[in-house]
C-alpha cells in the first residue's frame, strides 16, 4: 500500500519535472535503441549467412570455388575475371570428379506485363540439375541444346511463379529480364522456407551462355560447384584443384590465389568463430551503451534532487519517512528508465526497418533485445538511482525545509 | 497533563571543530488547547525550537515529551509518524508542492500515514471549504493568490486531525489583509480546540495568543500571558 502510493508520488514527481524526466528518457532510449539495432544486425548478418549456406546446396562430396581472394563469402576483390568455363573443363578433367557447375549470379527483376518481383538469376549448365538433385514440377529444365544455343529460355522457382504468375499457368509464357524476353520452359518443384527463413524456391534458372551474352555480358564466372565422386576425396580433390586454377591463372608461387574455397566444414567452423567474435563485440558496446545511459540518470537525478530539496522537506515535515523519499527517488529512476527502454526499442526498430527497406545492412528482430532492453532497464534504474535516491533520503528535514 | 513538555532541552552544532550552542535549557510546558507564542529575533533560536517542537530535528540532550511520548531518541520512521500524526505545519513561505493541485496537496499528509482513511477526497475537499477554497480546489498553487497559498496550508495542516499547528511565520509572507484573516482563522481552530504554536517575530501577531514565551539567546526571556482586555 505505502509502496503504491509512493509510486504515485514518483509518477507526479516524473509529470512535474518534465525537463528532467525527458533527457533522463532520452538517455536511456539511445542505448536501448542502440542495443536493439546491435542485437537485430547481428542476428540480421548471421541468418544472412546461415541462408547463404542453405542456398549452397551443398552434399558432404561437394565444395564450391568463388571467383576473387578471400574468405567465405566475403571478397577482397570484386571484379575478379580470371575463371572461366576453361577452368570448369580442366576441373571436370580431373580424375576424382564426378560433376562441375560453372555458375554466374545476378539478383534483379523479373517481370511479366505488370507484374514484377526481386529474385536471384542464375546463369548455370544442366548439370545444376544433377549436382543439386532438384526437379521441375512442370515443364523441362534447360538442355544442352538451350544452352549451346543462347536460347532465352528460364526455368522459375515456385516463388516468382507466385508472384508474377499469380493462378496463370506461367510455361509457354513470357517473361522479361532486363531488356530480353523469356519463354518459360519449367517451374522448380517447391521446396519451402529453411528454418533459418531462407527461401530457396526465390530463384529463376537460364543458360549459362545466354546468361554470359545478354544478362550479366560478362564471360567469366562467378563460382564453379565441383563434386567429388566420394566424400573422402575433398581435400585431396581441393589441392588439384587449386593446383589447375594456379596455373590457368598464370599465378606465380608468390602471388595469393585469386579464388576461395568454400565447404560446408569450413563455413560451419567460420559461423561458430565470427558469432562469437561478434557477440563479445555485442555485449561490449551495449554495456557501454547501457552504461551512459545509466550515468545520464544519475547525474540529472543527482541534480534534480538539488532543485527538489524543498519538496523533499514538504515530504519529510508531513511524515514522509527516509524510506519513502527513497522509494518515490527509486520508482521515478526505474520509471524513467523503463520508459526509455520501451522508446528506445520503438526507435530501434524503425532504424532497422530503416536498414532492411534501404537495403544498408541486413536485421533481424528478434525478442531477445525486448527482454534484454526490461532486465537492463530495471537494473540500470534502480543501481543508478539508489545513490540519489538515499542522498535526498538522508537530507535533514530541518535543513531542507529552510532551504 | 502537558501536550507538549520539554524539559533541559539543549541543542547545538557542530562545525569544523567549534560548537555553537544555540538552545539552552530550554524547559517548557503546552497543554492542549492552548494558543502560544514564541516570539524572538533572528538569531535568538526560535526556528531551532521550532524544529525541535515539530520532530524534524532532535536535541542535542533533555527530554521532549509529546502526548505522552518521549520523541527525543526516536528513530527516524517513528519520528515521521509523529511527525505525521502529531503536528500539522504551516511555513512562512506556504511550502506546497509546486504543480500539484490544492486537493492533492492538502492530501499530501494522507500519502504518509498508516491508516488511509478511505475518504480521502471527500476529507481534503472538507477541510479546504473549512478554509474558504471550495472553488480552488483544481487550481496549482501558481494559479493561486498568496492569501489562498496560505489557506491551503493551513487545509493541509488540518487534514490529519493533528492536535497541534506549528506555524512559523504565518504572516510574513502576507499583506495586512491576509495576515488579519490568517489570525482570524488561527482563533476560530482555538476555539475548536486545536493546539497552536505560533512562532514570530512580529509582536502584534504574537498578541493574538494567550500566552507569549520570548526567546533570547537560546533561552526563554519571559514567558507572560497578555491583558485579558484582549480576550
Amino acid at each position: 500500500m505505502r509502496i503504491l502510493k509512493n509510486f504515485r508520488q514518483a509518477l507526479r514527481g516524473l509529470r512535474i519535472n518534465r525537463g528532467n524526466t525527458l533527457l533522463m528518457t532520452i538517455g536511456v532510449m539511445i542505448g536501448i535503441a542502440s542495443l536493439t539495432v546491435i542485437v537485430a544486425i547481428g542476428f540480421g548478418i548471421k541468418v544472412k549467412v546461415l541462408n547463404r549456406i542453405a542456398n549452397m546446396g551443398f552434399g558432404p562430396e561437394s565444395f564450391s570455388v568463388m571467383a576473387g581472394a578471400g574468405k567465405m563469402f566475403f571478397s577482397r576483390s570484386k571484379n575478379t575475371t580470371s575463371m572461366s568455363l576453361q577452368d570448369a573443363e580442366d576441373l571436370l578433367a580431373l580424375p576424382t570428379v564426378r560433376l562441375v557447375v560453372p555458375r554466374q549470379r545476378k539478383r534483379m527483376q523479373i517481370i511479366n506485363k505488370k507484374e514484377f518481383t526481386n529474385t536471384r538469376v542464375y546463369g548455370v549448365t544442366p548439370d545444376w540439375q544433377r549436382a543439386r538433385g532438384w526437379h521441375v514440377s512442370d515443364g523441362v529444365f534447360l538442355s544442352d541444346s538451350d544452352l549451346d544455343r543462347k536460347r532465352k529460355v528460364v526455368v522459375l522457382g515456385a516463388t516468382p511463379v507466385r508472384k508474377i504468375f499469380k493462378d496463370e499457368d506461367p510455361i509457354g509464357k513470357m517473361v522479361r529480364l532486363q531488356n530480353n524476353f523469356y519463354v518459360v520452359i519449367g517451374v522448380l518443384l517447391e521446396k519451402g522456407l529453411t528454418e533459418s527463413g531462407y527461401d530457396p524456391d526465390d530463384r529463376a534458372l537460364i543458360p549459362l551462355t545466354t546468361s554470359m551474352a545478354r544478362l550479366t555480358r560478362e564471360t567469366h564466372l562467378h563460382s564453379i560447384k565441383v563434386v567429388t565422386l566420394d566424400a573422402s576425396q575433398v581435400p585431396e580433390t581441393m589441392e588439384a584443384v587449386k593446383h589447375v586454377l594456379r596455373r590457368n591463372h598464370n599465378l606465380s608461387i608468390l602471388s595469393e590465389d585469386d579464388f576461395r574455397f568454400v565447404t560446408p566444414e569450413g563455413i560451419m567452423e567460420w559461423v561458430t568463430e565470427s558469432a562469437q567474435a561478434m557477440n563479445r563485440m555485442l555485449i561490449l558496446i551495449s554495456t557501454v551503451s547501457l552504461l551512459v545511459g545509466g550515468v545520464v540518470i544519475m547525474n540529472i537525478l543527482l541534480v534534480s534532487i538539488r532543485e527538489r530539496v524543498r519538496e523533499i522537506g514538504i515530504r519529510r515535515s508531513f511524515g514522509a519517512r527516509k524510506l519513502d523519499i527513497t522509494l518515490q527517488f527509486l520508482f521515478e529512476s526505474v520509471l524513467v528508465s523503463l520508459l526509455g527502454g520501451i522508446l528506445g526499442i520503438g526507435l530501434g526498430l524503425s532504424i532497422c526497418y530503416g536498414l532492411q527497406r534501404f537495403d544498408i545492412l541486413p536485421t533481424q528482430v528478434t525478442a531477445e533485445p525486448f527482454v534484454l532492453s526490461f532486465v537492463f532497464c530495471t537494473l540500470i534504474g534502480l543501481i543508478f538511482g539508489i545513490h540519489p535516491a538515499r542522498k535526498a533520503a538522508l537530507m535533514s528535514p530541518e535543513e531542507s525545509i529552510r532551504s | 497533563m502537558s501536550l507538549l513538555e520539554m524539559n533541559s532541552i539543549c541543542k547545538s552544532y557542530r562545525n569544523i571543530g567549534f560548537e555553537t550552542q544555540v538552545l539552552k535549557n530550554i524547559t517548557l510546558h503546552i497543554n492542549e488547547g492552548d494558543y502560544v507564542s514564541i516570539i524572538g529575533p533572528s538569531g535568538s533560536g526560535k526556528s531551532t525550537l521550532m524544529a525541535i517542537a515539530g520532530c524534524l530535528s532532535q536535541p542535542t540532550s533533555g527530554e521532549y515529551i509529546l502526548d505522552g511520548e518521549e520523541v527525543a531518541k526516536l528513530s527516524d520512521g517513528k519520528l515521521s509518524r509523529v511527525r505525521n500524526e502529531k503536528i500539522g505545519f504551516v511555513f512562512q513561505a506556504f511550502h506546497l508542492l509546486p504543480g500539484v493541485t490544492a486537493l492533492d496537496n492538502v492530501i499530501l499528509p494522507l500519502v504518509y500515514s498508516r491508516k488511509t482513511p478511505s475518504d480521502i477526497k471527500e476529507r481534503a475537499r472538507e477541510v479546504l471549504a473549512k478554509v474558504g477554497l471550495e472553488h480552488r480546489l483544481h487550481h496549482t498553487p501558481g494559479q493561486l493568490s498568496g492569501g489562498e497559498q496560505q489557506r491551503v496550508t493551513i487545509a493541509r495542516s488540518l487534514i490529519n486531525n493533528s492536535p497541534i499547528i506549528l506555524a512559523d511565520e504565518p504572516t510574513g509572507n502576507l499583506d495586512s489583509k491576509n495576515g488579519i484573516a490568517t489570525m482570524k482563522t488561527f482563533d476560530k481552530l482555538v476555539k475548536e480546540g486545536k493546539t497552536i504554536v505560533l512562532i514570530t517575530h512580529d509582536t502584534e501577531v504574537a498578541e493574538h495568543a494567550d500566552r507569549i514565551i520570548s526567546i533570547r539567546d537560546g533561552e526563554i526571556a519571559s514567558d507572560t500571558k497578555p491583558q485579558p482586555s484582549k480576550l
